[in-house]
């Protein structure tokens, strides 16, 4: 089948949601596409239960407004549950393939958004070590704690209302293990003051860790997990580390859960089957590359791709909805001034230079590992493996070292390790950006693929 | 209230639950043995996004249990390395 729309959405986070409304508002026929089964993306993830929703979420009113608003939009059709497997420019229009339906466009804006960064220790791949988004979505998502003795570790903001929501949700024990050390914002400290909101939003945080008597230690980070004779988690190795991640001294701490976030990976599986151009932002992180419209790619004005939210860079959902604004109504050609859209955007994006200043990721990492590490957790390629690669059959970038180890070709398509492999390979950027590239960006049977006429 | 079983064994969940949170909720945390070295799995991303916590679901394998939501009368099973 065979679906048309004038503007096509992809993504129901925040930056998708506002691109829709703002496009839909300036007159446009919107499609808004996503994977999973309500509106609101990972930041926005919800039950449908209002009370719930509230106490996992610290703004969820905004959200809500936001949802509702999309709903009720006669402009909006919206496509839950309908995960793209492919993507393709043909005649000058862009198709996007979905288990039974091709979706076809000229103007199309990707809000893929991203995924948490995890990096491998020895023990991460045994169960109850999870990343904290997944401790969030277990909460946000199905009102379920992951566990009864929590260890949130890694760095950055993220950390602060995974461990908050499931304090406050009766988790037993909540324990935060940040990396940077407590002062690290000082040389940021004019960036900070001048967001006032989010010195009010982390202060809303600490109030709650420490209401619930949540601890919070700094330059500390998970630096290996212990399994018991079921083969789960039963106690973590927590490390207090310099500023180069290397381990100082060690203590172990009892949990079932040890809930990770390294910052994140954005989500460009799209994007770059689609030919999109993408460069390596600061932190490493793959991301693409947009003009002040948020225009990635075009063709002679016939088609247009946007891309807006944490695909451009990570930034955070402010950014996102400041991204989305700008890309809906430049799809749609509105004639609206965005001059102040441009102006809040500029400002957004200080802050998240200045958090990835504040939150850096030394490779000093690498030592926690031993020869037996797992890291593809697919392929189950341990780094002695690996380094054996690189020693012995020169495998010295991404793609070799694939080939000679199936590092990456497992069926998360390297989406987990890409990113650490390139790390530990001192990747250039180019090698960097061809190990995000995913043909398949959802898996699809052959049956399925049989059924639409393509084998 | 909903039920489904896991391994044999009857569990309620609430609708609307992921399978891996209804697993959670449930005290199981193994969602598959892997293909090489048989070590546990379950769930790690939360969001369709690394494929470690596959299982069977009604027969049908490599089923992502953190995206699939649980039904009455699942029935669902550990992959065992495949």
């Amino acid at each position: 089948m065979e679906i048309k729309h004038q503007v096509i959405v992809v993504g129901a986070g925040p930056a998708g949601l506002n691109a829709a409304k703002y496009a839909a508002n300036a007159g446009c026929d919107v499609a808004l596409i996503d994977s999973g089964k309500r509106l609101g993306g990972q930041y926005w993830r919800n039950t449908g239960n209002e009370v719930l929703d509230q106490s996992t979420h610290h703004d969820f009113d905004k959200g809500s407004l936001l949802m509702d608003a999309v709903k009720a939009n006669p402009r909006i059709t919206i496509y839950l549950d309908t995960p793209i497997w492919s993507a393709s420019i043909i005649d000058q229009r862009v198709v996007l393939r979905t288990k039974d339906s091709s979706f076809i466009t000229q103007r199309l804006i990707l809000a893929t958004g991203a995924y948490d960064r995890a990096i491998p220790f020895p023990g991460w791949d045994i169960p109850g070590v999870m990343t904290a988004g997944a401790a969030q979505s277990l909460l946000k998502g199905s009102g379920v704690a992951a566990g009864k003795r929590i260890i949130v570790g890694g760095t950055g903001p993220f950390l602060l209302p995974v461990a908050s929501a499931l304090a406050e949700h009766g988790v037993e024990h909540v324990e935060i293990c940040e990396a940077t050390g407590r002062l690290a914002w000082l040389p940021q400290l004019h960036v900070l003051l001048n967001n006032p909101n989010k010195i009010l939003e982390a202060f809303t945080y600490f109030l709650t860790l420490r209401r619930n008597r949540v601890r919070m230690h700094y330059k500390e980070a998970i630096v290996e997990a212990h399994a018991n004779e079921s083969g789960v988690l039963r106690a973590v190795t927590v490390a207090r580390i310099n500023s180069n991640f290397q381990v100082l001294s060690k203590r172990e701490v009892e949990c079932d859960v040890a809930a990770i976030s390294w910052g994140f990976t954005v989500d460009t599986a799209l994007a770059l089957s689609l030919g999109l151009s993408a460069s390596v932002a600061s932190d490493g992180s793959v991301c693409i590359e947009t003009d002040e419209d948020q225009l990635a790619s075009a063709h002679n004005g016939e088609y247009k791709i946007f891309a807006a939210g944490e695909l451009t860079g990570i930034g955070g959902s402010d950014l996102a909805l400041i991204e989305g604004a700008i890309a809906g109504l430049a799809a749609a050609n509105a004639r609206e001034t965005k001059r102040n859209l441009f102006k809040m955007r500029r400002k957004a994006r200080r802050f998240a230079g200045a958090l990835q200043r504040v939150y850096p990721i030394p490779l000093g990492w690498k030592d926690w590992l031993t020869p037996q590490t797992i890291i593809c957790r697919c392929e189950e390629v341990d780094y002695g493996t690996l380094r054996e690669a690189e020693r012995e059959l020169s495998a010295t970038d991404s793609r070799s070292l694939k080939l000679m180890t199936r590092c990456g070709m497992g069926m998360c398509q390297g989406r987990m390790c890409a990113r650490n492999i390139s790390d530990l390979l001192g990747s250039n950027d180019e090698d960097r950006i061809n190990g995000t590239k995913r043909p398949i960006i959802t898996p699809i049977t052959l049956g399925e693929l049989a059924q639409e006429g393509l084998l | 209230m909903i039920h489904f079983s896991f391994e044999g064994v009857q569990l309620e969940a609430e609708a609307g639950q992921s399978l891996a949170a209804a697993l959670i909720a449930n005290q199981q945390r193994i969602t598959r043995l892997t293909r090489i070295n048989s070590t546990p799995r379950g769930i790690f991303c939360g969001i369709g996004q690394c494929f470690d916590c596959l299982l069977s679901v009604d027969g049908k394998l490599n089923q992502r249990s953190c995206i699939t939501e649980v039904h009455e009368g699942m029935v669902v099973q550990i992959q065992n390395g495949n």
